[in-house]
């Protein structure tokens, strides 16, 4: 894709300066349902460099999955697909890749693992045999050599006694030990770009801290760049290095994440941060912040053009213009986008 | 496991006294006299008091019935009325037929059936779901016989490709066998066909939903081997368990079956008997299909184990 077709939608995403391993533009993934067309995802873009973790933040249904789905062109066929857009990993395009070749990009440059360990992991087959079937499908090893590769990779997962575990199915593992399956899983043929969507939701909190620690780590370890898709501005603050904000299937807000949290310029984004519990610097609650501040109103149906602002008939600096005229993404501040007219305002508004 | 398929032996053992009762009593449930029933409308006092000492009908009914059970397990199938053969030798006459075609109907079937429901279910709602399950509601309407008729019409009389009627041996050749049993295989099949075909698809459409079917697509699994292996062997189970239901039910449709094509075999054996009224082949039948149907369950029951890793006995 070139910038002359970029220029006219937003401006390109803002520390373009290093090494881009994945780059998506304006991408648009549509679901075609009874009721009408769903415009799951309506022209994102960014850029994910070699090696670096980005968090893509949301509420549920505002297309953070979808959006990896489309990257991987994992959309069921009959429900909707991708109607615009591109998505270039190492300079290749994938949208329009004839289907077998992608395969050989899936689960082997670009990996994905999800949100529900319970339900991602075959049940009749043993997750040993789920792991070595990537390695002979994609590096083309052997039985045997699979296998060991297999139960090497369960220990890199940090799983006890691999080679046991490995001839076990996924109903005798607990839901971390799964994800750490499907991490194995992931990495075995050692990606370039993992894609992580929800990967700690479905856990245990103590469990959460550890698969993405481990996350963290094999990523340094074997250099794999992270898309890690969450709702949790937790999860974000301790992973990424940057961060996008979707709200109704577009970007409204990048950052580094330092600056992100210090800074935020959507209004949206400041209703995220009001959700999680804080503590003051003396520990306790302060008295001001003693509730968590919910965000009023609902996710817009995507089914609608909605003409200006989505987040407009939630947003409680929302001026006229907003409900008429789509904001631009633009930057308000160094390597800071935000697409919203009330940038100054809500600047200049204490949180 | 080895432990469990003895269970399972075991408890078959009260299943088959509770149908060898159930047996026993057919003749004293008839109406009237079992003797005078076997004698038939024109027998003599005379000859109906031989038929009650012959039978042993004149001892207490619990004795009758111990000496019933002692013999089924000597093997002793009882004596035929009419042709005073042993029923045992008249079953070993029919039974190469029968099993023959049952099994011809069974490899058929699940040959052409599987196939069938993983493409309806692979492409979904397309023109090739449609005509799969279409064949499969004819499959069901159409009586076996009307199949049959059809079939002998189509590809014996007309195509002269196949026998009309009758049963080779296997000793006269495998291939001659084969040649005279495909029709009737065909036939019988069609309602497995139809029945397999329909649950094959729902089951493979309810697995192709899941989350560890997108895990293969994202593995980079190829399509033919997320439908083949990650996704039939999850939809195996409900499969498996029709296949045993509609062996069991091919019982009844063998005897119409081996009617039109005018098999020698067990169907023959006992519409045969019923007509006649030759009780003890009717038991003897009873007793052998009520055995192979609990025989049937029990090795759908074990092969459970080998499609799910998650049902352990």
């Amino acid at each position: 894709m070139t910038l002359l077709a970029t220029a006219d939608t937003e401006p390109a995403p803002a520390p373009a300066s290093g090494d881009v391993i994945l780059s998506v533009r304006d991408l648009r993934t549509q679901f075609f349902t009874r009721d009408g067309t769903v415009r799951a995802v309506d022209g994102l873009s960014y850029d994910l460099e070699r090696g670096e973790t980005l968090c893509i933040v949301g509420e549920s249904g505002c297309g953070k999955s979808v959006s990896a789905l489309s990257v991987m062109r994992l959309i069921p066929e009959d429900a909707g697909r991708i109607v615009g857009g591109s998505v270039t990993f190492e300079g290749t395009e994938l949208t329009d890749m004839p289907e077998h070749e992608m395969r050989r990009i899936r689960g082997n440059r670009i990996s994905m693992i999800f949100q529900e360990p319970m339900t991602s992991l075959n049940p009749v087959f043993t997750v040993g045999e789920q792991i070595a079937e990537s390695l002979r499908i994609h590096q083309g090893l052997g039985g045997h050599a699979a296998a060991e590769r297999a139960v090497e990779m369960l220990s890199l997962v940090k799983i006890a006694d691999p080679r046991r575990r490995a001839g076990e199915y996924p109903h005798q593992l607990s839901g971390g030990m799964r994800q750490r399956v499907m991490i194995a899983i992931a990495l075995a043929c050692n990606p370039k770009v993992l894609i992580a969507d929800e990967p700690t939701t479905a856990l245990d909190v103590t469990i959460q801290a550890q698969i993405l620690n481990l996350m963290l780590e094999l990523k340094e370890r074997l250099g794999t760049a992270i898309v890690l898709i969450t709702h949790d501005l937790g999860v974000v603050a301790e992973t990424a290095q940057r961060v996008i904000v979707m709200y109704a299937g577009r970007k409204v807000e990048e950052a580094s994440v330092e600056e992100l949290f210090r800074h935020p310029l959507h209004p949206y984004t400041r209703g995220l941060m009001g959700s999680i519990p804080r503590r003051s610097a003396t520990g306790r609650r302060s008295g001001v912040r003693g509730r968590l501040q919910e965000i009023p109103g609902i996710v817009p149906s995507l089914r609608e053009e909605i003409p200006g602002c989505a987040f407009a008939p939630r947003c409680s600096f929302a001026g006229e213009r907003c409900s008429r005229e789509k904001p631009p993404l633009e930057p308000h501040r160094p390597a800071h986008l935000a697409a919203c007219w009330e940038v100054a305002r809500v600047a200049a508004t204490p949180r | 496991m080895t432990a469990y398929i003895i269970r399972r032996l075991l408890a078959t053992i009260p299943v088959m006294i509770v149908v060898a009762l159930f047996v026993f009593l057919l003749l004293h449930l008839t109406p009237g006299d079992p003797a005078a029933v076997i004698a038939g409308d024109d027998a003599s006092p005379a000859e109906i008091d031989g038929i009650r000492s012959k039978l042993g009908l004149d001892r207490p009914i619990w004795e009758q019935f111990v000496i019933y059970v002692l013999s089924l397990l000597r093997g002793d199938l009882g004596t035929s009325i009419f042709s005073n053969l042993p029923v045992t030798t008249l079953v070993m006459q029919r039974l190469e037929p029968s099993v023959v075609l049952a099994l011809s109907t069974l490899v058929v079937a699940v040959l052409f059936a599987i196939p069938m429901g993983v493409l309806a279910a692979w492409k979904a709602r397309s023109a090739i779901d449609r005509i799969v399950m279409g064949f499969s509601v004819l499959g069901f309407a159409l009586p076996v016989f009307l199949v049959g008729y059809l079939l002998i019409y189509i590809f014996a009389i007309e195509l002269r490709w196949l026998p009309v009627q009758g049963y080779r041996p296997l000793s006269q050749g495998v291939w001659e066998t084969a040649r005279s049993i495909i029709l009737p295989a065909f036939a019988l099949g069609m309602v497995y066909m139809a029945l397999i075909a329909r649950i094959t698809r729902a089951s493979m459409l309810e697995v192709l939903s899941e989350d560890y079917i997108r895990t293969a697509h994202a593995k980079g699994v190829a399509k033919k081997s997320v439908l083949l292996k990650h996704a039939l062997k999850n939809a195996a189970v409900p499969i498996v368990t029709v296949i045993g239901i509609g062996l069991a039910l091919l019982i009844s449709g063998v005897v119409i079956t081996e009617t039109v094509f005018n098999i020698p075999g067990l169907g023959r054996l006992t519409v045969d008997a019923i007509l006649k009224r030759d009780y003890p082949i009717i038991q003897g039948l009873i007793i052998l299909f009520a055995g192979a149907k609990v025989l049937i369950n029990l090795m759908i029951d074990i092969s459970y184990s080998f499609f799910d890793p998650r049902i352990r006995y």
